[in-house]
């Protein structure tokens, strides 16, 4: 149905220049006067899945291998596949056309259990770095990794995706019930960063160019 | 204003940019870089405040903030560290515990009453008779204090934080902390220097003399300094003080912003693999009558003073010094026009042969072995009596100024407060720091180094000694930093506690308390025989210098006095914060981190006032009437609705996935039958219940269940922790903030719901307690329930976040007709305590079990196998009769409701009540109560007693339960 629409948790305080409806969002691609970064893009609309089963080694979601070691991530074909545990594992789809999703029971659509934000640009851990004490900067880990730790004071699953400069970004997710407070804590530190609301399209160029 | 030196290498200042600020009522102008201390002198201030007790003048003493003797008011917060605080325009500061002015204070004739005020006075003087304490502490209050703080002060600026990580933290930046950084970085590893001070260089920065090959110490400092800021893997912190050092190297600190900044201040709390601290000296204050006397000042004050902020202290200068510092700072003073007639060196020898010569040279009489014994001058030093420190030969002399000076002591606070020892070393005459925490070093003028170069080596050992913790290096590194220490020269001999005999009624070993070197005896000679306890009685050490001024006297002190042969006494310990902070500082930016649910604007927007329950905001009232009793009425009469997302909601899966809900519900599950819906608690292992919620069957080994708003949290936790010796394959998912839900209540509720759905919701088509699964508009994923916690015809209709908003809409349009309204947590608590369904943690606490609020139905006795958390304890408590137990009550005579919490009595507490309202619906007032078993009949009466009752006991009387509905027809029509 036309009138149906699906909300996401997160609301800029921005007004969009292109929006496009997809499956009953309305996924904002451009926001007036973006800037030049670092951006803040809100991704509630992709999907994420959880895979948990004892016998994780044997699943390749999608086709992907997932990452033998926890706190490991590999991002292929559009997906990020996130090791969290021994059973478990996150399923991001950050790129690309509507998928559908495995039939099997090990997999739980989780896209509507968190808020899903990207950070991008050169200050991205500058900001981080006042809402949590994790090391996204550790170099011994190798880029894409996962973090799961507070990000102001609020579980997160966080997921460096690269650090490279102007290119440096990462994902984020958390219980979506925190999406208005994390996004307020978020804009607010990046406030001195020149931190805006990007749309996806921004995003999309960006894992694009990773 | 006095004219400044411009032309000084040293410099910090910028004389051509004036900052104006104002200073009792009138505007002053001081320079860009000056601390609020440095322009208050420039304008000619010498008494900054007066002291705690005594209302004595004080003035600039160490530069650093080591006491409270140039503390203010600015921008009306009290207690400002002038010494440390940059001058900003438009300041206002203002003089702080004065009655006048702090050159005339009305209270300054208490100084002569110190005969009064021995040590702990006020213990033995004013607790007899008890009554004139009251009286006597709101005198002592008055006079006595260090600012005064409005309750409602604002505090002003900004307010950050950061938690940065790094391998090696090094504290303190000056040469060694600097070479420190350096060494490790090398290494590449991520460094992070903090400093104190604005700027770094340490005690070389401001010291124009020789550091080797015709380069000066300030040079030297200069060049290290961008040979760090040049080094891309070190992370410089510049005035930022460090507070605490924690076990697994957590450092904290906070750092003052500066006009670029975004922040006034931020606090920093640091992760580090491994730590150096090389944080120096400071200035042991030498003992003598009235040593804080406006003028008196350290030596590194004084040189400070001129060479870094381009402020000569005053024209003539006597110095009583310890060290070879004094004997620089006063040729360097010399030199910039300070009229020297005599320096007293405790030392009879050992002094650095060019510095005597460079006394010499300039015809500055050098008095061995001599010590100052008293300052005279009123308000500020006008001359000083010295003398030899025998006694036997002495004069006075004027001055305007006296650099006094006893030696140094080791700035060992960021090692001791993790766990560090200390002990006294007979040559460097320090408490030095032994059995450093692991992965923690020292380094620098804090081991009693004096030499330059060994400062540095031992610097670049400890970096090196860092990055080997790092596995960063070899052990063939650590071995060569090691020989290049030893070929250096090792520390330097201190100078011993050297004091002319005096009194001591007015010598000062703590200024923030104004305790005296007589009240240390005084503490002594009552038996308080150690600093601990000296400090407690005496005061000393107490005030908001932490212990800078007294420091390491103390403990010398107190062994001299008691004449101990061997100095086995430490310094009194010292802990966090070791410099005081904002508390504004320590709250940093304080997010609120609230869930919301999907329909949050829409709650809003229809007048919800919110309350924080748990980790979420809920619409609790949707009008000023608190009792909600038009929510109430209209649930029981029409419809309304409820946004219920807040509740857990979880899909469990797997092959054992049965035994693990076997293993925590205490009902025997495996006889769900699909499309039903399956009520049911959780238990802990003292079968005290900790959560309840519905079951449902969603296929083969895969469920749906709900939990409390309140254990969402912990349910997959508690779950995996009493499965975790099973090895069972199953698996969890949260889907509490995936899933909305709508709580659709009330007779006309059925009527509603069947225009929005396409499914029979018809009491046969959609029974009570049966679960559906159906699409609204072919679009809406709903799982929906019958059931009927309030009392009424009920669907609970759990809804994908996203939706959950178009659905509401959407039943909110088809209920117009029926004057559907929204209803608050605060109704649905009173509907669904009239019909006396429990809500856990309100009708329970955490020794109630599940048969104490009677929920032993839930309890599948037969159920076997499964090692059910709780059941074993149930199985005991079964025969207990003296449990509480949870009952009904109405009031008596039509009297009110009491309140949450009163307590049931007669003459002993015999129970307390749970919930209790004014029910609308019944027309008297009724409530729940745990009460003890003997008091759980029908028809005992129960005497309420509320907080401030006064002794006025309210009645009601145990009835049977469900107060509202008793056949439950209401719900299942």
């Amino acid at each position: 149905m036309k009138d149906i629409k699906r909300y996401s948790p997160v609301e800029f305080k921005v007004t969009p220049l292109k929006i496009e409806n997809r499956d009953h969002w309305d996924v904002v691609l451009e926001y007036h006067n973006e800037g030049d970064g670092p951006w803040l893009v809100d991704l509630c609309h992709r999907p994420r899945l959880d895979l948990q089963t004892g016998h994780l080694n044997v699943k390749k979601p999608f086709g992907i291998t997932i990452p033998a070691i926890p706190g490991q991530s590999v991002l292929e074909k559009g997906f990020l596949i996130n090791r969290m545990n021994r059973i478990q594992s996150s399923i991001y789809h950050l790129g690309g056309d509507a998928v559908e999703i495995p039939n099997e029971t090990e997999y739980t659509d989780v896209t509507e259990a968190t808020v899903f934000l990207a950070i991008i640009g050169a200050p991205v851990f500058a900001i981080c770095e006042k809402l949590s004490s994790l090391d996204f900067r550790d170099k011994t880990r190798e880029t894409p990794f996962l973090l799961q730790g507070p990000f102001s004071h609020v579980p997160c699953q966080i997921v460096t995706l690269s650090r490279d400069g102007e290119k440096s970004g990462m994902v984020l997710t958390c219980s979506r019930g925190y999406a208005k407070d994390m996004v307020d804590a978020i804009v607010h530190a990046g406030e001195e960063f020149g931190l805006k609301p990007a749309g996806e399209k921004r995003f999309s160029d960006w894992i694009d160019s990773l | 204003m006095m004219s400044r030196f411009n032309h000084l290498p040293t410099l910090k200042i910028d004389t051509s940019d004036k900052i104006p600020f104002t200073y009792r009522g009138k505007t002053y102008y001081g320079t860009k870089g000056d601390t609020v201390a440095t322009a208050l002198y420039a304008n000619g201030v010498r008494i900054y405040a007066r002291s705690l007790k005594y209302h004595r003048p004080r003035g600039l003493y160490s530069m650093d903030g080591e006491c409270s003797n140039t503390m203010m008011e600015i921008n009306g917060t009290p207690n400002v560290r002038t010494e440390t605080t940059l001058l900003k325009p438009g300041m206002v500061i203002k003089e702080q515990n004065v009655k006048g002015s702090a050159k005339n204070d009305m209270l300054g004739f208490l100084d002569k009453m110190d005969w009064a005020m021995p040590a702990g006075f006020y213990y033995d003087t004013m607790h007899k008779p008890a009554k004139i304490w009251p009286v006597a502490m709101k005198q002592i209050r008055k006079a006595a204090g260090i600012g005064k703080l409005s309750p409602d002060h604002h505090m002003p600026g900004k307010y950050d934080e950061i938690y940065p990580t790094c391998d090696v933290c090094v504290i303190g930046g000056g040469p060694a902390g600097m070479k420190a950084a350096l060494a490790a970085a090398e290494k590449g590893l991520r460094v992070i220097l903090i400093e104190n001070r604005p700027w770094l260089g340490g005690h070389f920065d401001y010291r124009t003399t020789e550091y080797v090959n015709r380069q000066t110490h300030h040079d030297r400092a200069v060049q290290l300094a961008k040979e760090v800021e040049n080094t891309d893997n070190i992370r410089v912190f510049t005035h930022t003080a460090n507070v605490g050092t924690y076990n697994n190297n957590l450092i904290t600190g906070f750092q003052v912003g500066t006009e670029k900044d975004s922040f006034t201040e931020r606090y920093i709390e640091i992760r580090a693999n491994s730590v150096v601290v090389a944080t120096g000296c400071i200035e042991r204050p030498l003992l003598f009558e009235n040593n804080e006397r406006p003028g008196v000042m350290q030596a590194g004050c004084a040189l400070r003073l001129a060479n870094t902020y381009g402020l000569l202290p005053g024209k003539t200068g006597v110095f009583s010094i310890g060290h070879d510092l004094g004997l620089e700072a006063a040729v360097a003073l010399h030199d910039l026009g300070m009229t020297i007639p005599m320096i007293a060196d405790i030392r009879q020898d050992g002094q650095d042969p060019s510095l005597v010569k460079a006394l010499a040279d300039r015809k500055i009489p050098l008095q061995r072995g001599w010590v100052a014994i008293e300052v005279h001058g009123k308000k500020q030093v006008q001359k000083v009596t010295l003398k030899s420190v025998d006694g036997a030969v002495g004069k006075t002399v004027d001055c305007d100024v006296l650099v006094a000076s006893a030696g140094f002591t080791p700035l060992t606070g960021p090692l001791v407060v993790n766990q560090a020892k200390q002990k006294y070393d007979p040559h460097t005459n320090f408490f030095l720091p032994t059995d450093l925490p692991r992965k923690m070093h020292a380094a620098g003028r804090l081991l009693g180094f004096e030499n330059s170069r060994t400062i540095e080596a031992s610097g670049h050992l400890a970096g090196i000694q860092a990055a080997y913790d790092c596995e960063s290096c070899s052990i063939a590194d650590l071995g060569e930093a090691k020989k290049a220490m030893e070929s250096l020269p090792g520390p330097a001999r201190g100078t011993k506690l050297v004091m002319a005999p005096v009194k001591g009624r007015k010598t000062f070993i703590c200024f923030d308390e104004d305790t005296s070197i007589k009240n240390i005896k005084q503490s002594i000679d009552k038996g308080f025989d150690v600093p601990e306890l000296i400090k407690r009685f005496s005061g000393a050490g107490l005030g908001p210098g932490q212990a800078g001024i007294p420091g390491h006297n103390l403990p010398l002190f107190t062994a001299r006095y008691q004449a101990l042969p061997d100095i086995k006494i430490r310094p009194t310990t010292v802990r966090p914060p070791l410099v005081p902070t904002l508390i504004a500082t320590y709250a940093g930016t304080n997010h609120t981190m609230l869930k919301r649910t999907p329909i949050d604007d829409l709650q809003r927007k229809d007048g919800g006032i919110f309350r924080n329950i748990g980790v979420w905001q809920r619409a609790r009232y949707f009008s000023r009437d608190f009792t909600a009793k038009k929510e109430i009425e209209n649930v029981r009469n029409n419809v309304g609705m409820l946004d219920g997302s807040t509740l857990g909601k979880f899909r469990i899966h797997g092959p054992d996935a049965l035994n693990a809900l076997q293993r925590v519900y205490v009902s025997d599950l495996s006889k769900i039958k699909e499309g039903r819906v399956k009520y049911t608690a959780m238990c802990n292992d003292d079968g005290c219940v900790i959560d309840d919620g519905v079951v449902i069957k969603l296929g083969e080994n895969d469920y749906y269940f709900s939990t409390s708003t309140g254990r969402a949290g912990q349910t997959i936790e508690w779950i995996r922790y009493h499965t975790r010796y099973d090895n069972w394959d199953f698996s969890l998912v949260n889907l509490t903030d995936a899933m909305g839900v709508i709580n659709l209540s009330g007779p006309n509720a059925r009527k509603v719901l069947e225009k929005v759905v396409d499914i029979d919701v018809s009491n046969e088509g959609f029974g009570f307690s049966e679960y559906k699964e159906f699409l609204v508009a072919d679009t809406i994923p709903v799982k929906a329930m019958r059931l009927g916690f309030v009392g009424e015809l009920s669907y609970e209709l759990h809804v994908s976040a996203s939706y959950m908003k178009a659905l509401w809409l959407m039943l909110w349009e088809a209920g117009k007709e029926f004057k559907i309204q929204n209803f608050g947590v605060e109704a649905q608590n009173v509907l669904r305590m009239e019909k006396c369904h429990v809500i856990l943690g309100q009708e329970s606490e955490q020794r109630t079990n599940l048969l104490d609020i009677g929920m032993g139905f839930l309890w599948a006795r037969k159920k076997t196998g499964y090692k059910t958390v709780g059941v074993a304890a149930l199985a005991q408590a079964q025969q207990d009769n003296t449990r509480l137990k949870l009952v009904g009550f109405k009031m008596e005579n039509n009297g009110r409701a009491p309140r949450d919490g009163a307590l049931i009595v007669d003459d002993r507490i015999r129970g307390h009540v749970c919930t209790a309202r004014n029910s609308f619906s019944l027309n008297e007032a009724v409530g729940m109560a745990l009460v003890e078993g003997d008091m759980s009949q029908v028809g005992t009466r129960l005497a309420f007693y509320e907080d401030e009752c006064n002794g006025e006991l309210i009645y009601g009387t145990v009835v049977e339960t469900p107060f509202y509905d008793p056949s439950g027809q209401r719900m299942k029509m």
